[in-house]
């Protein structure tokens, strides 16, 4: 043995030698490359194409194995990313091997583009005529305010309230309005059974959370003067987190179910929780999980903050025209089919759940339609009503991914009874600074 | 290709023909050809990639340009490595590793070692059952116990939390509190059989006339296994223990598939979410000083660690 | 009396290490029971049925559509698994095999440099090195690929620690040196006459590494694209994280997880006699 940790200790030092030499041999320094912004040339190919696509969309497949068989010219291919989308697409970039076209969620858009991840398809004039298909924020979000066409939207999640009726009817409560009525309504429901709460509060859920702020016009980045101005800690920002500390606080939320997980679903089967502040795309997720309770739910707007009928968006996708994408022409054809023909909007919305970015999107006849899980109510209306009160001018910042974690993080500890919902603001607007000094992005605190 | 082959010839003495008197020394040659088929993929991918992150944890990000320029990475000396210094967030995972560690590790050998020991008397029946089931968790991909693990965790379909509560008991395994042991549970799971089949096939290697004496003066099991079978195997423990020493250190598909189902593991629990953390928010190079810092700790850990058991056991 | 102490001593130790044991094997056996009886329930039951207990027995249900699930890309995955781990293993453990045996029976300047180099490797987190190796294999257009997977795979640090040790037990100076007289060159000794007497230890090589390709799924995870070259792990955990959304996805995870843990058990239950005595051949040194 003893020859054997010798060997191991020599080891140590011949590895860190041997690693020293071939790094300084191998590697050198690259240079800043030419201008990230100019717009690639919009040339149809000669021949056939194979475009690869990533996304985390359910049932994705039927809907270009469908464009597949009409277009024997432009192939595509799909990959989910479902796990760490972000993770794959970001080590894609690095080794220069990204897909043409990615799901990107509207709030990565900063993010993605400041590691120069996409080219801009504004040569193409299908793409800048798109413009009109979309829903205006959406479409703000994708061209950077009017620099360039860097992706087409695909969905939304138009934020509304889903309600146990049978159970509020049960304990003869009216169905909330404002936040102020929701926390009095949880005390009345937790009163009523110690075991039911009125919804539960998913610290890990950073993209919720930030809908949350949306909704209270709680605007956490803006560019300005050369710089990234960071208000992630606002006084709109902490009315929402104060009011969450309070049901925590009380007991009145549960903080131990993971949203989409299963333990969560067991929770709502067992009739334990009463709402679900959720977006337009959990409509199915409810009705593909939790069949028995088919008929018990109906959806209603958000409560609001006082009279002000303001909306949130939470998650929603777009999908981008990425870096070293040389079929810009197939790549928009494919891209605005996907995100505009209603034949594909339609399957994406019956397999994905998707609540499309189109406008055309709202004349679908399946968006039109009751839904018989939810009692045949017009659920989409209420989405619809839902979009139309959303702040267009909200912005994500650049470093995002960064930033919700680091909210989750401490978030967490406040869930735990480690600290208040508050400081996590504290936390994000600290680690929106860090992070973007660690990527050379200048950034100041404040407007 | 040719100067890794060049380097490594030159491993190999540069006098070929010399023979040794038995005639035992093969050629140069043939030495290479032996080693070569491992040594070159070795180079390729170990040496190389480990060189690879080293440069880059010397780089940082400059900017040029307004909102979006393009970024590119210069030489920033040990710029990432001060950050990483300075980082709570790293030395509050390697606090929480080392409290694992210092608790899990121990506890893990001593159960293996226990179960060794009793499968090497003649006190037991039914061995080989017990040998198989002990070691059946290792068959398990860590990404897959940490799945099936998180069910029996879980308050909502967990059976286990409804036997206890059944008893009046009010587990909270994924609590703020215990998930550091739940997660030390899953590890402790998956290593115990693996360890305890390293410790009993030395214990098996043991030559029976070495306690055929102490038996007939009459000691018992107990001492005969304190006393003259774990000395005996003292090498075979501390090559387990290193190695669950540097398993500890690079923790990570458990605590991140938990962390799906608990929020109380943060993204920065273990140092490795921490640097896979800090990679997908792009900074690979704060990340790849943060590899280069576990590595060395590890390093040090590990030799601290044979360094003293081996002085203090003589051998 | 004198000697009756020893007897109740043994029969009260008797019972005490068969009752630890019976508690230790109930440890480990548990949650692979509960994934078996997990694997038999249709998916409403998950949750609504008490874990340990069978409910209605779907298994041979749950197995066609997890067979059925995408085209059958289950079963591709399981081919893939078995090509990289049967391969990757076998390739391995020669290479190993013969940088051991060098290491072991030629002397020659700088051995002892050589075999602490690639002992440090046993140190390094394979985790730390899959990014570097991504960006490396990238530049040279393999990822992708089954030899994105495989190639690093073959790789085994510790593989080579223990054919050395293996070696110097096993393998007898002598019966080399009778070789060698009767002729034979290195390469032949090695496969005729070494090659068999390290038998034991090499199938123990061969399983360590098995069983570390097959459980491996941080590399492919970054290294691989496409589907179909998935090997099983990745495929369960990318439909694990499916599952939020596509909650019917659970019990096929749990299936799958069954099924992917199967071969391992038989390949150990089935090579247990070379193993043990491979073990025990390396372990005194």
């Amino acid at each position: 043995m003893s020859n054997t940790v010798t060997r191991i200790r020599v080891a140590g030092a011949v590895v860190a030698a041997a690693a020293g030499i071939v790094g300084l041999a191998a590697c050198s320094s690259p240079a800043p490359s030419g201008n990230a912004s100019a717009a690639s040339p919009c040339e149809p190919a000669k021949g056939k194409v194979t475009l690869q696509y990533w996304n985390t969309v359910p049932g994705m497949d039927q809907v270009v194995a469908l464009w597949n068989k009409n277009n024997p010219n432009i192939q595509v291919e799909i990959k989910n990313i479902s796990n760490d989308q972000y993770g794959t697409i970001g080590n894609a970039l690095k080794a220069g091997k990204a897909p043409e076209l990615a799901q990107v969620g509207y709030d990565e858009l900063p993010n993605l583009r400041s590691q120069d991840a996409f080219v801009d398809a504004s040569a193409c004039a299908d793409a800048t005529a798109a413009q009109s298909k979309f829903v205006p924020w959406t479409w703000s979000q994708t061209s950077f305010g009017g620099t360039g066409v860097f992706a087409f939207p695909q969905d939304t999640g138009p934020m509304a309230l889903y309600v146990r009726s049978d159970l509020f009817k049960k304990y003869n409560l009216e169905i909330p309005k404002t936040w102020d009525e929701y926390a009095t309504d949880a005390q009345k429901l937790h009163d009523a059974d110690p075991n039911l709460s009125i919804t539960f509060f998913d610290p890990n859920n950073a993209e919720w959370f930030n809908g949350l702020l949306w909704q209270n016009n709680a605007e956490m980045y803006s560019y300005a003067g050369d710089k990234w101005h960071v208000t992630v800690e606002s006084d709109q920002s902490k009315q929402v987190a104060e009011f969450w500390q309070k049901l925590i606080d009380a007991k009145l939320v549960r903080t131990d179910l993971a949203h989409g997980s299963t333990p969560m679903y067991a929770a709502y089967q067992k009739n334990q929780i009463a709402t679900y502040v959720g977006a337009a795309w959990g409509y199915s997720m409810f009705r593909d999980n939790l069949p028995d309770q088919s008929g018990k739910w109906t959806i209603v707007p958000m409560p609001t903050w006082g009279s002000n009928p303001a909306s949130g968006d939470w998650g929603g996708s777009t999908v981008a025209f990425m870096k070293g994408n040389t079929h810009l022409y197939e790549s928009v054809k494919f891209n605005s089919w996907l995100n505009t023909d209603p034949e594909a909007l339609a399957l994406e919305n019956k397999l994905g759940g998707l609540y499309p970015a189109a406008t055309a999107g709202a004349s679908l006849p399946a968006l039109a339609e009751g839904v018989p899980y939810y009692n045949n109510e017009k659920i989409f209306d209420v989405f619809a009503e839902s979009s139309k009160n959303i702040d267009t001018s909200f912005a994500w910042g650049p470093t995002q991914k960064t930033v919700n974690l680091a909210l989750q993080d401490a978030m967490a500890k406040a869930a735990a009874g480690n600290g208040k919902v508050a400081d996590a603001l504290a936390a994000a607007q600290a680690s929106a600074l860090k992070s973007m000094q660690d990527q050379a992005i200048p950034a100041v605190a404040g407007n | 290709m040719t100067d890794i082959a060049t380097r490594a010839t030159r491993v190999v003495p540069a006098t070929g023909g010399r023979r040794r008197q038995n005639g035992g020394g093969p050629r140069a040659g043939v030495i290479v050809a032996f080693v070569i088929p491992f040594f070159l993929p070795f180079v390729l991918f170990y040496l190389v990639p480990i060189a690879y992150a080293v440069w880059q944890s010397f780089l940082v990000v400059r900017r040029t340009g307004g909102q979006y320029g393009t970024s590119y990475t210069t030489f920033g000396g040990f710029e990432q490595y001060v950050q990483v210094f300075q980082n709570t967030e790293f030395w509050a995972s390697i606090g929480r590793i080392g409290l694992f560690g210092i608790v899990q590790v121990p506890v893990m050998l001593f159960v293996a070692l226990i179960m060794a020991l009793l499968l090497d008397t003649p006190l037991l029946k039914l061995k080989s059952f017990f040998r198989i089931a002990a070691f059946m968790p290792y068959a398990v991909p860590g990404v897959i116990a940490a799945i099936m693990w998180s069910f029996l965790y879980s308050p909502q379909l967990s059976p286990v939390v409804d036997l206890l509560k059944a008893i009046g008991l009010q587990p909270d395994f994924l609590g703020p509190g215990a998930v550091l042991w739940s997660a030390a549970n899953v590890s402790t799971w998956l290593w115990t059989g693996y360890n305890m089949l390293i410790m009993f096939s030395a214990l098996q290697a043991i030559p029976q006339e070495l306690y055929e004496a102490a038996k007939l003066d009459g000691a018992s099991n107990w001492a005969i296994a304190w006393k003259i079978k774990v000395p005996i195997i003292a090498p075979s423990i501390i090559l387990t223990t290193v190695f669950s020493i540097i398993g500890t250190l690079q923790l990570y598909a458990e605590p991140a598939v938990l962390r799906q189902i608990s929020s109380n593991i943060s993204s920065t629990f273990t140092p490795n979410m921490l640097a896979y953390a800090v990679a997908s928010g792009n900074n690979y190079q704060q990340a790849a000083a943060i590899s280069v810092v576990i590595a060395i700790i590890t390093f040090v850990l590990s030799f601290g660690f044979m360094r003293l058991t081996s002085k203090r056991a003589g051998l | 009396m004198n000697n009756q102490t020893p007897l109740r001593e043994n029969r009260v130790s008797r019972t005490a290490a068969m009752a630890l044991m019976f508690l230790l094997a109930i440890y480990f056996l548990l949650p692979i029971y509960f994934l078996l009886v997990a694997a038999t329930k249709p998916q409403g039951d998950l949750a609504s049925t008490f874990g340990l207990a069978f409910s209605h027995f779907d298994l041979f249900k749950n197995l066609s559509t997890l067979f059925g699930r995408s085209d059958g890309i289950f079963a591709r995955w399981a081919l893939n698994s078995v090509i990289y781990a049967v391969l990757g293993a076998a390739v391995g453990t020669l290479i190993s095999a013969l940088c051991g045996y060098a290491l072991a029976k030629f002397k020659f300047r700088g051995r002892e440099f050589l075999f602490s180099v690639i002992l440090g490797g046993v140190l390094v987190p394979t985790t730390a090195l899959a990014l570097p190796l991504f960006l490396l294999f990238s530049a040279t257009g393999i990822v992708n690929t089954y030899l994105a997977v495989f190639l690093p795979s073959i790789v085994s640090p510790f593989g080579v620690y223990l054919a050395r040790i293996f070696t110097a037990a096993a393998v007898p100076e002598e019966i080399l040196e009778s070789a060698r007289l009767d002729g034979a060159g290195e390469f032949r000794t090695f496969f005729t006459v070494a090659l068999r007497l390290m038998t034991p230890s090499l199938v123990t090589i061969f399983l360590f590494q098995f069983v570390g390709i097959w459980n491996n799924f941080f590399l492919p995870m970054v290294m691989l694209q496409k589907e179909s070259l998935f090997p099983i792990t990745l495929g369960l955990y990318e439909w694990n994280g499916q599952t939020a959304r596509v909650s019917l996805l659970q019990e096929s995870v749990i299936t799958g997880a069954l099924v992917s843990i199967v071969p391992v058990i038989i390949v150990f239950i089935l090579l247990q006699r070379f193993w043990r005595t491979g073990l025990a051949a390396g372990s005194i040194k």
